[in-house]
């Protein structure tokens, strides 16, 4: 008690004597701030842009614009005033915030620390580290290498520089059994056989380990195995996830560009270059385009951005969110930015504005995620691209284009329109009806005429459907032609029966078929993959009535009483050996009455002239009866004739390959339609869809030192010249972010952690580098001395003592750092879901190494290759009854088909992404999913009795237990068992079998991590 | 970098990777243990311990269940106009004539709810039930209107709230996954498997499927039934040897987390495969409860089973129960475009009577004392037709509802317009609901972040409030 009593009164005494002092900042004012002012003006938040932790803001003021500090002038200082609350508008900490209120006594410590004219030592000053100064956005300088000593490997110089600086040395040497199972791993992600290991372990040359080194750089297994540490970062999967999930079925020519670009080392600009603009900047060659799937990887929401209206908040929405994924995934991939949390705002945190960010919505406003065709031969491609981009040039009457078109060159190009037309007719039959029904008037009549046309008379409801049925014996139909036509018992002469205008609405064409003969299995929708018409009116044209929405129609509007004609050209050719049974709906649900009021129905088939086959337009028809035609009007044929001939040409050309990537040209699907010109980008105030602010162009990022934001692209309307400047810019030799995220990213994959550990985020909210000047001196030497060769770096990086250092732990390194940020040893990692699966395979002796090619299935599915199996049923997977031993089982697993939302559990287990999102660094989780998945999958079971057959079958002809299981530990964990090993797993093995004892071998911890 | 971080990051470094450092947190992390490092133990007293939640899946028509519109019956037929030139938006579909409910509607309980006939054993239970009468969406789809109910967010790869939750509170038992999914027995709902993410968030957290009616309920249990080496001994033997190699590993390795957690994991499996037999069998429970529960019907069978053996989960120790109504085909679900009357009662029923059942189940045990129960749907329906009989998605306004401890039993919060097409007073969206739960929880949904791709990211992403309104 009495001792309470004194330490009482000493208390007292301390507080009285310190109300004499003025306060320590460090002691009694710092802790005050910290507790109750840093939640919202400290390191995290920055309300009303002040901040107490960085000694600049703090004493001048946020945003009010006042002086929060005047020396000695505690009454006037904001900052004081706000503490002591008198002002309601300025109480601080708000009296609805959680923050601890101040106690008087801290009031008054602030108060007094003020007035004593206030100290703020310079350790404390912070630093308010936006913009310029943050270092990843500093000028890229090549440090010196420190030390003296000019042999040293640079890495191990920077390395040891670091531990010394902390008193602290690296580990030993790893042994040679360690180092090529490490390697191995590393650069192919497998393990070595034993004999490899055996070799490396006796081969007594003085180059053996960057003779190992470079065997394996010069494996096809390293661009494998890198690849897919790139596909983590482009999110790639072969489905489209979200809700339906589609099969994407030509993903996997990207994944292969990717094996070879790493395989044949491609210069990192080049590398960068084609996955941002390959189509663009190396339009001759044409694996450049598949590189263009990586802007494509991540996921599209089918319903979003085709299935539903596209007037929708919901469509474009998703709009928005598409092309910023394409911005977040290159902006991360190679600048290692989250440009993309400037989608609302400006970035809280990095200076880039939420103008800037519209900016590079921007450059990819001109592209969607689709199937792009592309040649593998390099003739063939450019043949195919010109004509493409020669026809895009006719629909936009491209300046360059015009000019090389002289008035007789038209004329006789008009002169071929003009004689095509004229056998034109003849190419289409009459379809034979059988009946013509209306869906919904009672009283409505269709009359067949002796021309072959059908004339409704009776009733017109509001909205109605002619189901029409048709029987044919031809084969090969190609096209269905449906003609509207005047007649004068229509109101204003028709085409439709809407009175008084004779217009009509055709929402949608629909047709089925079926054989006419034989079993009839039901008809299948007939898929149409384009519609043309003489004329359609502004809102659409005819494209809509196959475009299945309801909302959108084909009407003549303001042509009526002519004649008028709609080609609806099939995806497939119609061919039914005995004849086929065709049911045509005409659905008019547009505005009431609008239906139409006399017509015929047509085919054509194979033989007919694919130039021909489109509807003149009228415009068209028009100026080809003139006998005066002027300039413009020639050059109106001309055009029409260009394009129909170039359509012509590419119909004839072979069927091209396919690639999930970025295009503008493309057929639309109902909602999704290309852009004809980059879509308009305006910043989108708080992000909300509907708040337009200003309209911007295409841009870059104003932050790096040395290198503007602005993009260099040529005038005109063109999509690819703005991804192709911001691959230059991305590329520039002044882009400091480029070189230094690349350099991190390859550290991160070999040593387990990045020098900078989010190799995604180099901005203020991420990690800051463990040795920045080592990440600046590789990134330059990446750059200047390497050429951007990625093979050079990784030598550099492997042939490094740091690199061969043991895992060994060190209790007094640890203490000092604990996460081994310093390399004080080799992190220890544990495989991966796709190197354990190959290392079983490989195991086995049943590993498949052939290479590319499409994604093999490794599941059980019902439907076709989208694996839906049709009836509203959501896609069927079953991973778990897939044969273990299907051929397809034995690829590696970089080949295998990814389904975004229902992965496969075993690899899902091991911390493979989903593609969901992009992943820097994977997870490495340990959990009881896991260790259930590695005992209890039926592949890992399967491959446990194959290599249990191979050893077997290698081994003498009778083996002893004991040499089984010394071969097992051998092949698995490339040593031999120790003695109480041997004991316990011979046991082991003589009572559950060799395939049980591999099992157990499989799930240890020495074959689950890599030293 | 500042004063503030260190701790989460060297927690983000710990969850990231485990092969470092940072000795026995492996282990709490591998139990979703993680509230005992500190960093996230709940922020205010907790009402409830845990949460079994329903989700209906497909859109839960709000003004055929809970939000009664005398006016829809006089609108009957008519086109829909809601006047002053407001633009009627439905996703696919043309907007057709105002279409009434075709169930009958009766108030019930003390609080005078309104209840339609399709849910006669939950209209009995209103006063136990509190209410949000408008909730609404950011979408009319699917797919983005799942995920932001289930995970907060437009866009797939986000953590859903059952990952969080594990995230932040792990399980209540060594022996069991702290965040459980029972999806309807025809299938996942929307969005697959990603319905169950963990986003980015460490793996263990992801929800543990069950597929109650599939001859192996949960993945990987145990080995296929053909693989006759496996035997009881061979695996029990196995793990053993397996156990003292990998120890002898770990020795020598010291400092390893990473490798202990490994031994752990295998252990914590074990306890798994021993408990889930238990968990699962529901001859365990008594006649009259499976009766109850209506497992002796057709129609009650597929989602009172899942009700049943969510009880039995929460009772064992799991945190967070997610039953699905329904799954993500174009039928069997609560996304009734061809006709509301035809539909509708048979999922409805499908649903009621076990969802009454568990809770008084819950009730009776004294779990509710500590257990939130919560029902809740991606968006609502339209007031008008598709079609002539159906409707399309709403996300202008729904109900959810929670039941439990600290819930006032009776309460309704939001009230949407006369043709319960929009929110028209206090609506409130994915954001305050999971605010609520989270609240409920002891948490404070502004705390609970994660660091990724350069954002703290929350459950609620950047809003969210609790609705208080409908707490005791």
């Amino acid at each position: 008690m009495k001792r309470a009593i004194t330490w009482a009164l000493f208390g007292l005494c301390c507080q009285a004597f310190l109300a004499r002092a003025a306060p320590d900042f460090a002691r009694d004012v710092r802790p005050i701030l910290e507790r109750s002012c840093y939640g919202c003006h400290g390191p995290e938040k920055q309300k009303s842009g002040y901040r107490l932790d960085v000694r600049e803001i703090a004493l001048k003021g946020g945003g009010s614009g006042e002086r929060a500090v005047i020396p000695h002038d505690a009454k006037n200082s904001r900052l004081a005033r706000a503490i002591r609350g008198v002002e309601e508008d300025l109480a601080m900490p708000p009296p609805d915030s959680d923050a601890p209120k101040l106690s008087v006594a801290e009031i008054d410590t602030i108060l007094r620390w003020i007035e004593a004219g206030p100290q703020w030592p310079d350790e404390f000053a912070g630093k308010a580290e936006s913009g310029r100064t943050h270092w990843s956005l500093r000028r890229l300088k090549k440090p010196r290498v420190p030390g003296t000593d000019r042999s040293a490997h640079p890495i191990d110089a920077f390395i040891r520089a670091g531990l010394a600086a902390r008193g602290m040395s690296p580990a030993a040497r790893a042994d040679r059994r360690t180092l090529v199972r490490r390697l191995r791993y590393n650069l192919t992600g497998l393990p070595p056989t034993p004999e490899e290991a055996a070799a490396f372990i006796a081969d007594g040359s003085s180059t053996a380990y960057e003779d190992l080194v470079n065997r394996l750089l010069d494996s096809p297994g390293y661009g494998e195995h890198w690849a897919r540490h790139w596909l983590d970062v482009a999110h790639y999967a072969d489905t489209h996830g979200n809700d339906h999930d589609f099969a994407r079925p030509n993903a996997w020519p990207y994944r292969d560009w990717l094996v070879d670009a790493f395989n044949t080392d491609k210069p990192y600009v080049r590398f960068v270059r084609e996955q941002v603009a390959g189509d663009v900047l190396f339009a001759d060659d044409p694996r450049a385009v598949s590189a263009l799937g990586f802007l494509a990887a991540g996921p599209w929401d089918e319903t979003l951005m085709a299935g539903i209206f596209e007037d929708t908040v919901d469509h474009r929405m998703a709009q928005n969110l598409d092309r910023d994924d394409m911005v977040a995934t290159v902006m991360s991939s190679f600048q290692s930015l989250t440009v993309h949390c400037a989608r609302c705002h400006d970035h809280k945190f990095d200076p880039v504005s939420q103008r800037e960010y519209y900016q590079l919505q921007a450059v990819f406003a001109g592209i969607d995620r689709v199937d792009r065709v592309f040649d593998d031969d390099a003739a063939m491609h450019v043949r195919r691209q010109g004509l493409r981009s020669r026809l895009k040039a006719i629909e936009r009457k491209d300046a360059r284009l015009l000019e090389t078109l002289n008035e007789s060159g038209m004329r006789k190009i008009a002169d071929r329109l003009r004689s095509g037309q004229a056998k034109r007719q003849e190419h289409w039959k009459p379809l034979e009806l059988v009946s013509v029904a209306s869906a919904t008037g009672a009283n409505t009549r269709f009359a067949r005429q002796a021309d072959g046309t059908w004339l409704a008379t009776g009733d017109v409801p509001q909205k109605d459907t002619f189901i029409i049925t048709a029987r044919t014996m031809v084969r090969d139909i190609r096209a269905l032609r449906l003609e509207t036509l005047p007649d004068p018992s229509l109101p204003g002469q028709g085409p439709g029966r809407y009175d008084p205008s004779g217009n009509f609405h055709l929402t949608e064409f629909r047709a089925e078929a079926h054989a006419s003969t034989g079993a009839t299995t039901g008809a299948a929708p007939l898929k149409f993959s384009r519609a043309s018409a003489t004329h359609g009116d502004a809102g659409g044209g005819v494209a809509t009535a196959i475009d299945g929405q309801a909302n959108t129609h084909w009407s003549v509007h303001p042509h009526y009483g002519k004649a008028h004609e709609a080609v609806f050209e099939l995806a497939e050719p119609l061919d039914h050996e005995g004849g086929a049974t065709i049911v045509v709906r005409l659905e008019h649900n547009g505005h009431e009455r609008h239906q139409i009021g006399r017509f015929r129905l047509s085919f054509c088939t194979g033989e007919m002239p694919a130039e021909l086959r489109a509807p003149l337009p009228f415009a068209t028809a028009e100026l080809l009866r003139r006998a005066d035609a002027r300039k413009a009007d020639l050059q109106e044929m001309a055009l029409y004739q260009l394009a129909r001939e170039a359509e012509s040409s590419l119909a004839k050309l072979p069927t091209p390959r396919r690639v999930y990537a970025v295009s503008n040209d493309f057929e639309p699907d109902r909602a999704f339609k290309p852009a004809l010109k980059p879509r308009p980008i305006h910043i989108l105030i708080r992000g909300e869809i509907d708040k337009h602010g200003e309209r911007v162009g295409p841009g870059a990022l104003s932050c790096l030192p040395e290198l503007p934001g602005a993009l260099a692209i040529p005038e005109g309307e063109d999509e690819g010249d703005r991804r192709a400047a911001l691959a230059l810019w991305l590329t520039d030799r002044r882009n400091v972010l480029t070189w230094r995220s690349a350099v991190n990213r390859v550290w991160h994959y070999h040593f387990g952690r990045g020098l900078c550990d989010t190799p995604n985020d180099f901005g203020i909210m991420g990690g800051s580098p463990s040795h920045p000047e080592l990440l600046d001196w590789l990134a330059v030497w990446f750059r200047d001395e390497a050429g951007g060769s990625l093979k050079s770096l990784h030598r550099l990086i492997l042939t490094s003592e740091t690199y061969r250092q043991s895992t060994a732990h060190n209790p007094a390194a640890a203490a000092v750092d604990p996460l081994n940020r310093l390399l004080w040893r080799m992190n220890r990692v544990r495989l991966t879901g796709e190197q354990m699966r190959d290392s079983l395979l490989q195991l086995s002796g049943r590993l498949d190494p052939s290479m590319g090619g499409p994604s093999v299935v490794l599941f059980n599915h019902k439907g076709d290759a989208t694996f839906m199996p049709g009836g509203g049923q959501p896609a069927y997977v079953d991973y778990a009854g897939f044969d273990p031993d299907a051929p397809a089982n034995r690829r590696r697993s970089l080949y295998r088909f990814q389904f975004r939302t229902l992965p496969d559990p075993l690899m899902k287990a091991l911390d493979v992404p989903d593609g969901d999102l992009a992943v820097s660094v994977r997870g490495q989780s340990t959990t009881a999913v896991q260790a259930f998945a590695l005992l209890n999958n039926p592949f890992v079971i399967r491959m446990c009795d194959h290599i249990a057959a191979r050893l077997r079958k290698e081994s003498e002809a009778e083996p002893e237990t004991a040499a089984l299981v010394s071969d097992a530990f051998g092949l698995i964990l490339l040593r031999e068992p120790s003695d109480s090993e041997a004991g316990s797993f011979a046991g082991y093995c003589g009572k559950h079998g060799l395939a049980n004892t591999v099992h157990l071998l499989l799930n240890s911890n020495e074959f689950m991590h890599i030293e | 970098m500042n004063a503030m971080s260190p701790p989460l990051h060297d927690r983000r470094d710990f969850l990231g990777g485990l092969s470092t450092g940072l000795s026995g947190m492996a282990l709490m992390s591998l139990l979703g243990r993680e509230s005992a490092s500190g960093a996230l133990v709940p922020t205010q007293r907790p009402r409830v311990k845990r949460i079994i939640q329903l989700f209906m899946n497909g859109g839960a028509s709000q003004c055929d269940l809970f939000d009664h519109k005398p006016r829809l019956g006089e609108l009957h037929g008519k086109q829909f106009d809601p006047g002053e030139g407001r633009r009627v938006e439905a996703s696919a579909s043309v907007p057709g004539a105002v279409l009434k409910s075709p169930f009958e509607w009766a108030r019930h309980g003390q609080c005078g709810r309104w209840v339609s006939s399709a849910l006669p054993h939950l209209s009995k239970r209103v006063d136990e039930i509190a209410f949000l009468m408008a909730m609404t969406s950011k979408s009319n789809v699917h797919g983005p209107a799942a995920y932001l109910q289930t995970s907060g967010f437009f866009l797939p790869g986000f953590p859903c709230a059952g990952a969080w939750v594990s995230y932040a509170l792990g399980s209540l038992s060594d022996n069991v996954p702290a965040f459980v999914a029972l999806p309807d027995a025809r299938g996942l709902p929307y969005n697959g498997l990603s319905a169950f993410t963990s986003g980015f968030l460490p793996a263990n957290h992801e929800g543990t499927v069950i597929n109650a009616n599939a001859p192996q309920p949960i993945t990987h249990l145990r080995p296929p039934k053909n693989v006759a080496r496996v035997t009881a001994a061979s695996r029990a033997e196995g793990l053993a040897l397996l156990q003292q190699m990998n120890e002898a590993h770990a020795r020598e390795r010291a400092g390893d987390s990473a490798l202990t957690a490994r031994i752990e994991s295998y252990k914590l499996a074990a306890r798994l495969q021993l408990a889930a037999p238990e968990l699962l069998d529901l001859s365990r429970e008594s006649r009259t409860t499976r009766q109850r529960y209506g497992l002796d019907k057709a129609e009650t069978e597929n989602f009172g089973k899942r009700c049943l053996l969510a009880r039995r989960m929460i009772e064992r120790g799991v945190r967070f129960v997610q039953v699905w109504s329904g799954y993500g085909g174009a039928r069997n679900n609560w996304d009734n475009h061809a006709s509301i009357v035809k539909e509708l009662p048979p999922i409805a029923l499908g649903m009621d009577q076990p969802a009454a059942a568990l809770l008084d189940d819950l009730k009776q045990r004294g779990l509710l004392d500590d257990t939130l129960l919560v029902w809740t749907t991606e968006f609502g329906r339209m007031p008008f037709s598709q079609g002539s009989q159906g409707r399309d998605h709403n996300g202008g306004t729904f109900v959810s509802w929670f039941c439990g401890s600290g819930i006032r039993g009776g309460a309704a919060f939001g009230e949407s317009d006369e043709w319960s097409w929009k929110a028209a007073r206090d609506a409130t969206t994915n954001h305050d609901f999971h605010a609520t739960i989270l609240h409920l929880l002891g948490i404070d949904h502004e705390k609970l972040t994660v660091r990724h791709g350069g954002i703290d990211r929350r459950l609620t992403d950047v809003h969210g409030r609790v609705v208080k309104e409908i707490l005791s």
